[in-house]
């Protein structure tokens, strides 16, 4: 999943303290999870900019509302009118949900970003979110035992430890675990210790995003409700 | 206990919002400690006497009375 973290309540309180209209727009999916940006969070952020607008005799309005995902439209559809009320959406999506929505709104009312999108994690105990992927587009984990040395070591060295390590613990960070001797504990149990011996060609980053923004088309889903639209304009039930 | 854990969070909340933390507690007692209860209420409410009006009240008045001298 996405893990985010909410901005400090000064810098957001700076975005929003402008405007009239302010609407605090969670995503109950990702960031509900990590206890950042929810129905839950929005509500309570929403609060908190009041008790602040208070205080400084700022007549500003906050609302909050809350919807399952920002990164599909069809989710966005029954608040569509209501957000076109205000004069500033303050989206506790991840990145992609303000991006998304702010394409859809199109200029005409700005989408601030009210968490910081931090990384793709895991929750090994409530409470608790570590990165383990970092989306570089062309996995190799089945070469290095399930273990991500992309953002599972401090430098993202892909051919084994650096002189740093310490008896399994990374030299940037004693409380980090070192990838590469996780990666060789874990690869001597699978008994694939040898996989690491194969020279690999260099990397290509270009599926990361050093290649520009990446694009994923699935073309038979694509041509299905292409098809499906058509028919429907045809008999006239278009949408 | 986990509604205390929250509470300690709410303060902090409170806190960055300018409110003072100690406006809110959290106390544990059982439905038979009438007395505890009494001793209690008596205790927050010399707090938040000593405390004085909240920072959001304060607020509040200047607003309404710049209102009314505004009327
Ligand atoms: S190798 Fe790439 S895709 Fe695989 S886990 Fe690491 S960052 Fe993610
Ligand atoms: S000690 Fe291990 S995890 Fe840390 S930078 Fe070196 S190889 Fe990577």
């Amino acid at each position: 999943m996405i893990v985010g973290k909410q901005k400090p309540f000064d810098e957001i309180w700076d975005m929003v303290k402008g405007f009239k209209k302010v609407l605090v727009y969670g995503c109950n999916t990702c960031v509900a999870i990590c206890h950042a940006g929810g129905s839950k969070e929005a509500e309570l952020l929403a609060s908190m900019l009041r008790m602040r607008a208070k205080q400084e005799g700022l007549d500003l309005l906050i609302d909050s509302a809350g919807i399952e995902r920002h990164c599909e439209p069809e989710f966005f559809e029954p608040l569509d009118e209501k957000v076109k009320t205000y004069d500033l959406i303050l989206s506790t999506a991840c990145g992609v949900g303000v991006n998304f929505l702010a394409d859809r709104l199109a200029g005409a009312i700005p989408v601030y970003p009210g968490i910081n999108t931090s990384f793709y994690g895991a929750v090994p105990e409530a409470g608790f979110f570590v990165e383990l992927c970092g989306g570089c587009g062309n996995c190799i984990l089945h070469l290095t035992g399930g273990i991500c040395p992309i953002v599972r070591c401090s430098k993202s060295l892909m051919n084994g430890p650096c002189g740093g390590t310490d008896k399994g613990k990374c030299e940037v960070s004693s409380e980090t675990d070192c990838a590469w001797f996780l990666i060789v504990e874990r690869m001597k149990k699978l008994g694939t210790l040898e996989k690491l011996f194969e020279v690999q060609p260099p990397r290509d980053w270009s599926t990361a995003t050093h290649g520009g923004p990446r694009r994923i088309s699935l073309e038979h889903i694509r041509a299905y409700e292409a098809e499906e639209e058509k028919k429907a304009t045809l008999t006239g039930e278009g949408k | 206990m986990f509604a205390a854990r929250r509470i300690e969070y709410v303060k902090t909340l409170l806190k960055k919002v300018g409110i003072d933390p100690a406006r809110l507690e959290m106390y544990n007692l059982s439905a038979a400690m009438g007395p505890r209860w009494a001793e209690m209420c008596d205790e927050f409410v010399d707090r938040i006497r000593n405390l004085g009006p909240s920072p959001i009240w304060l607020a509040s008045r200047k607003q309404s009375e710049k209102g009314v001298t505004e009327q």
